[in-house]
């Protein structure tokens, strides 16, 4: 298993000097579905979007330590934002399609890179399309408005967004918890078949959904990183006390 | 007994709504109706066609006022436009964690409720005056001066609707921030940009006072923009003051047309967005 991302001393300040992520250390192996997970509050939310330095959109907020990716630190000042997150795709928890056409949407993030080229962007956009599952149910109406997909279709389209420019990651920021049952089903399918293509880190609230899903679980309490193992180890033998109390139902 | 007793507030704050929105709709269908009636009768070719006739004669239009407004509406559009979108896109976007852009909301709220005369004035003593005449550069200018808060407005207004995670969407895809901007958050934001335009371009096209100091009036065509020009609404103030039967229903003309092209500017608008979608 190669690393994909190191995590090295990670602490992270939003405005004001909170410490929410205290000395974070892991490491993410590619092409594995990572999961986070633990109480609401734990930072698990905030360690995911330092991985595309969302927290770069709001004043105030500081990073401290490292995060390895591709031999770089991610974290300094010299990177290029624009290429990182292009390498770095992000799945929100509610659905964001854009205010334009399913085929837009998806031809949005490869227009950006330059590709201009009309079949270049037909046949990538039905690529990512077809790898999000969403292909049978929209390939009839590529040119209306995304808005008018439900909400599960809606998430898959996003996905098929951030899956249509191959990047390395994709971050998913409890992407089924403004969902329905079938629909949650759905995405969770189609991040088993990403396996292997993709390296996923998966923030979640919902402890089944790591167990089913990844491969590695981190379990985060308090800004620290209390666990970090193989999935299969976290939900039968947890090795800290905090982490059997959360999987076992105790708190949380 | 409870449920009866509300239910009966119920029915009378309803009644009374609806007698409320009726009295509205009815002063707004006879201000309409009578503008139809005695505008659609002063419609002709010669309206549009011929200059003013010298007082007292028969016959004559309103070519010079058609055209001096359509050119007064037009350039006031052009200035007035990018500047309240511009503005409005800086409040909401680049300017949010500045304490001045809540300073600058707030005056263009207040300018929004400014009567149109004292920006009428204000332009006749910054621009007029130290020219030495009135000029169709200055109707523009006065014009465009009265459409910025109401667009800077909106468009703030607009913008701020967007959601952030819809911006973060683009920038976690690797979009810069103007790309998110034009590309995404306009393309959410444009039929209520559109709207604050249009009703901007409604609300100066229907201004007579500050004209009045600026661009003034002007019987004879002209196309000078450096010029005293007519408008429609000028010339309707004058007419309708006038003692001749004539100019009475010129000026009923004037209104029906300002009327009938707010009207297809807010239609045009609407059909515009639909087709926009459907691309």
């Amino acid at each position: 298993m190669t690393p994909e991302i190191e995590v090295k001393n990670l602490n992270f300040y939003y405005s004001g000097g909170l410490l929410v992520l205290k000395n974070i250390n892991m490491t993410v192996y590619k092409n594995q579905v990572t999961a986070l997970i633990g109480p609401s509050g734990c930072g698990k939310t905030t360690l995911l979007r330092c991985f595309n330095r969302m927290h770069d959109l709001y004043a105030g907020n500081r990073y401290e330590g490292e995060i390895i990716f591709q031999g770089e630190n991610i974290l300094s000042k010299e990177t290029d934002l624009i290429d990182l997150r292009s390498k770095i795709g992000m799945v929100f928890q509610k659905p964001t399609p854009f205010p334009m056409s399913i085929f837009e949407n998806i031809a949005y993030g490869l227009k950006l890179r330059g590709i201009k080229n009309r079949s270049e962007l037909k046949s990538r956009v039905e690529k990512a399309l077809k790898d999000a599952a969403l292909w049978d149910e929209v390939k009839d109406k590529l040119y209306t408005n995304a808005f008018g997909l439900s909400g599960g279709q809606q998430q898959r389209l996003c996905i098929a967004r951030a899956l249509a420019v191959e990047p390395e990651i994709i971050l998913f920021d409890e992407p089924t918890s403004a969902l329905d049952p079938i629909s949650t089903g759905k995405i969770e399918e189609l991040i088993i078949s990403l396996k292997g293509k993709v390296t996923i880190i998966i923030v979640t609230h919902n402890m089944q959904q790591a167990a089913r899903i990844s491969d590695w679980t981190g379990f985060m309490m308090l800004g620290e990183l209390i666990e970090y193992d193989r999935t299969e180890k976290i939900f039968t033998v947890p090795s800290n006390k905090l982490t059997e109390d959360y999987i076992t139902g105790r708190f949380g | 007994m409870i449920l009866k007793k509300r239910k009966i507030i119920s029915s009378i704050a309803l009644f009374i709504c609806f007698l409320t929105a009726l009295w509205g709709i009815f002063w707004l269908s006879f201000i309409i109706i009578d503008v139809l009636r005695h505008g659609i009768t002063a419609i002709n070719p010669s309206l549009f066609l011929k200059d003013p006739a010298p007082p007292g004669e028969e016959g004559g239009g309103l070519r010079n006022a058609f055209v001096g407004h359509i050119m007064i509406t037009f350039f006031a559009t052009l200035i007035g436009v990018p500047v309240g979108v511009l503005g409005g896109t800086f409040l909401a976007e680049y300017g949010r964690k500045y304490n001045i852009s809540k300073v600058i909301s707030t005056l263009a709220d207040i300018m929004v409720s400014v009567p149109a005369i004292i920006v009428g004035a204000f332009i006749y003593a910054v621009v007029v005056k130290p020219l030495g005449h009135f000029s169709g550069w200055a109707g523009a200018l006065a014009l465009g001066i009265i459409m910025i808060p109401t667009v800077l407005r909106t468009t703030e207004n607009m913008l701020s609707l967007i959601p952030w995670t819809l911006r973060e969407a683009a920038f976690a895809l690797g979009a810069p921030y103007y790309k998110v901007i034009i590309q995404v958050v306009y393309r959410g934001a444009a039929t209520g940009i559109l709207t604050g335009v249009v009703l901007a371009i409604a609300r100066v096209t229907g201004e007579a006072a500050p004209l009045l100091f600026t661009a003034f009036n002007n019987n004879y065509f002209s196309l000078d923009m450096s010029q005293p020009i007519a408008s429609l609404t000028v010339t309707i103030f004058q007419y309708a003051m006038g003692p001749y039967e004539e100019w009475h229903a010129q000026a009923w003309g004037a209104s029906f047309m300002i009327t009938l092209f707010i009207l297809f500017a807010t239609i045009a608008g609407r059909l515009l967005i639909k087709r926009r979608y459907k691309d």
